[in-house]
């Protein structure tokens, strides 16, 4: 059995999106650590921030399901157009 | 004026005698839970909140039975459901007795032919919809809480509905109520009789003197509530705008465009999209012409959503919307369902991030007066935000707020963030002030305190008989006609004031 290795989840390298913002993984924004000087964020291994992000977009299409049959997109709105 | 007496061993053998000693919690962990609601609370006066006793009963006999007793002995009785309320209807005042519903979260019967659900007041809409799904039927009422409150506290504040323009509002969704009166009687409570009947002119119509009475009337324990039919198809579509002026008449022309299936239409002002843009991964990345928002959304079936939507689009975009694109359209529908699992941050001046609990105003104004409106919170907000430095402005939403039809008044929520940890008594003063003049615009502008949450916290309750004007009056005779001890939810509503004159209160007996 592989136990956990923090060293082997380390993220990837911020890189900078706006004064306020850094993006260590596509489309994960980040308050810059800057900005965290009273309250520092702590070290999140890359597993868990992955887990959690793909956990919040379960949730928003299992929300979707929830509410009606099928979501209707303006992609698809439009398609129809003559 | 009031306050509870210490709760003593034969007291507590009473109501394990009614509730069996698992109904029964006195211990501190119970106690300290039930104290608090989600929205900005003086935490570093939590111990003048802490209830006596919490009580988990199962039945309306059960809670008839408590509420006899703490009329015997002059105890407070404050009802609880989920807790997450944005006011303090669940917070109590003078100690006593909590009265936790949880445990009632039945569904007692489901009727497709008249098109009705019966249900305990413990129940959460969330899991109540889970069960209808299967019946191809809905129970549409979708706060942003709607994954955690429950129907008790839905009925106890007359909640709000994110998509109440189409179907109606907690207040339209329930027909019928079992309710314990504040003397231990067990009534039915309607429109006028029928517990399936949905309107009636027999006599008052009682269900509305109930509903959002804050549990100072009693307390729920049975709830006859609507079914509609699920929808096939949802429609969410998102539009940015240059200013907050072209958004707010982009409002306007939607929200009266008599599009039936239009359940909910939202605008963001300026402030909100800086506070967004700031911390919001959906508008991170948005261009800085993106100045304000509009949000709306669509339930029906799919020959009627349809053409309905292309009709809303041709509006938007006339009026000088942009579609903002499906991903960020129906991701951020889907998250309004759910705004109360958001961890909550703001912003001190300097920029740095600290924790912030939310306050949430939730005014109800009509649709002329909300530019101006707009610009007098933001400056009181901006006032105390700079004097103390414990305050953050995330800006303001405007929700429609008229039930089956999207126009005419909004459900106006400038949110603030207060950084809890800093609270002391010259801080918490400074928040209630602040409280107070954000309500004295309301009611300068001929609007209401309070679309959703209730008038049951500083700042806003004493404002009550003002905005009730010969109304409160009424509200005083009711009040003590049905709780003449003041045992129910005491010192809510300003209603100690119906005791004045020689009325005998919770504690003083």
């Amino acid at each position: 059995m592989v136990g956990f290795r923090l060293s082997a989840q380390k993220p990837p390298e911020a890189r900078r999106i706006n004064d306020d913002v850094i993006m260590r993984f596509d489309h994960v924004y980040e308050v810059a650590p800057e900005k965290m000087q009273i309250f520092p964020q702590q070290d999140i291994p890359a597993w868990d921030t992955l887990r959690i992000v793909a956990s919040r977009w379960d949730h928003l299409d299992w929300m979707h399901a929830h509410w009606a049959d099928s979501i209707l997109s303006v992609e698809e709105l439009e398609a129809e157009e003559p | 004026m009031t306050t509870a007496v210490a709760l003593s061993d034969p007291v507590l053998d009473e109501l394990r005698a009614i509730l069996g000693e698992e109904g029964v919690l006195p211990n501190l962990s119970a106690r300290y839970n039930r104290t608090r609601v989600p929205s900005p609370f003086p935490v570093h006066r939590w111990a003048d909140y802490v209830p006596d006793v919490v009580v988990l009963p199962r039945t309306a006999e059960q809670v008839s039975a408590v509420v006899k007793l703490a009329n015997r002995y002059r105890i407070p009785v404050v009802p609880r459901a989920g807790g997450t309320g944005l006011a303090d209807g669940a917070v109590p005042l003078r100690r006593g007795i909590i009265v936790d519903v949880k445990l009632m979260n039945r569904i007692h019967d489901i009727d497709l032919v008249d098109r009705t659900v019966t249900v305990g007041p413990g129940i959460n809409m969330l899991k109540l919809n889970e069960e209808l799904r299967k019946y191809g039927v809905i129970y549409p009422d979708d706060p942003a809480s709607y994954p955690c409150s429950l129907v008790g506290g839905r009925i106890g504040t007359s909640g709000w509905s994110l998509i109440g323009g189409r179907y109606g509002h907690t207040r339209d969704l329930v027909i019928s109520m079992q309710w314990v009166l504040p003397n231990g009687e067990i009534v039915e409570i309607g429109d006028g009789g029928g517990r399936k009947i949905r309107k009636s002119s027999t006599g008052y119509s009682l269900k509305h003197l109930f509903m959002g009475s804050q549990g100072t009337l009693g307390i729920c324990t049975e709830a006859t509530l609507e079914l509609v039919p699920r929808p096939e198809v949802e429609f969410s579509p998102f539009f940015a705008y240059p200013d907050f002026q072209t958004a707010y008449e982009s409002t306007g022309a939607l929200t009266k465009s008599g599009l039936a299936t239009l359940a909910g239409v939202v605008l963001f002002d300026e402030w909100k999209l800086r506070y967004l843009r700031r911390d919001d991964e959906a508008y991170i990345p948005q261009p800085d012409n993106v100045r304000a928002v509009v949000a709306t959304a669509m339930y029906g079936t799919k020959d009627e959503v349809t053409p309905a939507a292309k009709r809303l689009m041709k509006i938007a975009r006339e009026t000088g919307g942009n579609y903002l694109g499906d991903e960020i359209s129906q991701g951020d529908w889907a998250a309004r369902h759910d705004r109360y699992a958001t961890p909550l941050h703001g912003r001190l001046r300097n920029g740095q991030v600290v924790p912030m609990s939310w306050h949430c105003e939730d005014a109800a104004l009509n649709y002329s007066v909300l530019p101006q409106v707009r610009l007098e919170w933001h400056a009181i907000a901006e006032k105390y935000i700079d004097r103390y430095g414990v305050f953050d402005d995330w800006g303001m939403f405007f929700y429609t707020n008229a039930a089956h039809k999207p126009w005419g008044d909004y459900l106006v929520e400038i949110d603030i963030g207060i950084w809890e940890q800093k609270l002391n008594d010259e801080n918490w003063a400074a928040w209630v002030q602040c409280k107070r003049e954000i309500t004295e615009v309301t009611l300068k502008y001929g609007g209401s305190i309070t679309a959703c949450h209730g008038s049951t916290r500083e700042g806003d309750a004493e404002y009550v008989p003002a905005e009730m004007g010969g109304g409160f009056e009424v509200m005083k005779a009711i009040k003590r006609s049905l709780d003449p001890n003041n045992i129910m939810n005491p010192g809510k509503n300003e209603l100690d004031r119906a005791y004045e004159d020689g009325g005998f209160a919770a504690g003083e007996g």
